[in-house]
């Protein structure tokens, strides 16, 4: 049973969060240790791994880039190794320029502003990307497949971006 | 985890920061990035009409072991030919900046940065 499958929710990239959550609370409740307090050890034990992968599912699919990865490891979609380079020059270019307006942030004369400007280009990038790849997935074939697989690579120099920007975020606002 | 003395040196006192007009011919641009950590670098070498890089310049944007990666490089590619450039391997850089296991992908990137580098050199040499 595939992850999907475990929640009885369609294996699409568009999935109800809220639906998911509620599926996930159910699901919980059947294994929670308090149901098994009295139960052998093999059926305590038994319940917690069904626990642990219901958490793994749920993280899983709830986040974006990772219900993407499922989706598309699932499909049997080649998918580039991790730690394989990245070669779009034009596409690393902005990403360097992105990299360089967030260093400037800092010695903005209005910091304030100058980080909302940063947030607001990721965020609109961001969202376009997702929603290109979101469309890809939907179309299951294997040259959108394979582009799916391109934009969700690109997200992922995104996703590092929106973390340096929280970082920097609390280092300003922390005294 | 702890970084290696010379990834701290590297890190703290990074050789060659800076750009160069990717535009001039005799200016060779790799850009690589790693999707994994969202590391991106840039190096850039200036080469001679004889093939001989005559300065290198990066910039990484990435952890302490990208950083010492790229600076290492920038070092060790200056003077060379072009060939003997792309020879230089990833388990060289590795090696001599000890970087452990879960780092070497680090190496990696500034050997595919010096690759593409060249790549970029041909096709400009081929216009």
């Amino acid at each position: 049973m595939n992850y999907f499958q475990l929640f009885g929710i369609e294996a699409s990239f568009d999935v109800d969060l809220q639906n998911l959550s509620s599926n996930y609370q159910t699901l919980q409740k059947a294994v929670h240790p308090d149901k098994f307090a009295h139960a052998s050890e093999q059926e305590q034990r038994i319940a917690v791994q069904k626990s642990a992968h219901i958490n793994d599912a749920y993280q899983t699919i709830k986040q974006p880039l990772l219900r993407a990865d499922y989706i598309l490891v699932q499909r049997g979609v080649d998918m580039p190794n991790e730690q394989h380079s990245f070669s779009d020059t034009g596409f690393l270019m902005h990403q360097m320029e992105l990299r360089e307006m967030l260093e400037d942030v800092k010695s903005a004369s209005d910091v304030d502003a100058a980080l909302l400007e940063v947030q607001r280009v990721l965020s609109s990038e961001y969202l376009q990307l997702t929603q290109l790849m979101r469309v890809q997935i939907s179309e299951n074939n294997s040259a959108s497949n394979s582009a799916a697989c391109d934009n969700l690579r690109k997200l992922k120099f995104y996703q590092k971006l929106n973390i340096e920007v929280d970082r920097l975020e609390d280092s300003l606002f922390e005294d | 985890m702890a970084y290696s003395e010379k990834v701290l040196d590297h890190y703290e006192n990074p050789r060659n920061v800076g750009s160069m007009d990717k535009n001039d011919p005799s200016v060779a641009t790799g850009m690589v990035g790693a999707p994994a950590c969202g590391d991106v670098m840039k190096l850039q070498l200036k080469i001679s009409a004889d093939g001989i890089i005559e300065d290198a310049k990066f910039k990484t944007y990435g952890c302490g072991s990208a950083i010492a990666s790229s600076s290492l490089v920038t070092e060790w590619v200056k003077g060379k030919s072009i060939e003997e450039a792309g020879k230089i391997k990833n388990t060289d850089i590795a090696e001599e900046l000890a970087l452990p296991p879960v780092k070497i992908h680090c190496s990696i990137l500034a050997e595919d940065a010096i690759k593409a580098a060249i790549e970029d050199y041909k096709s400009k040499q081929g216009k």
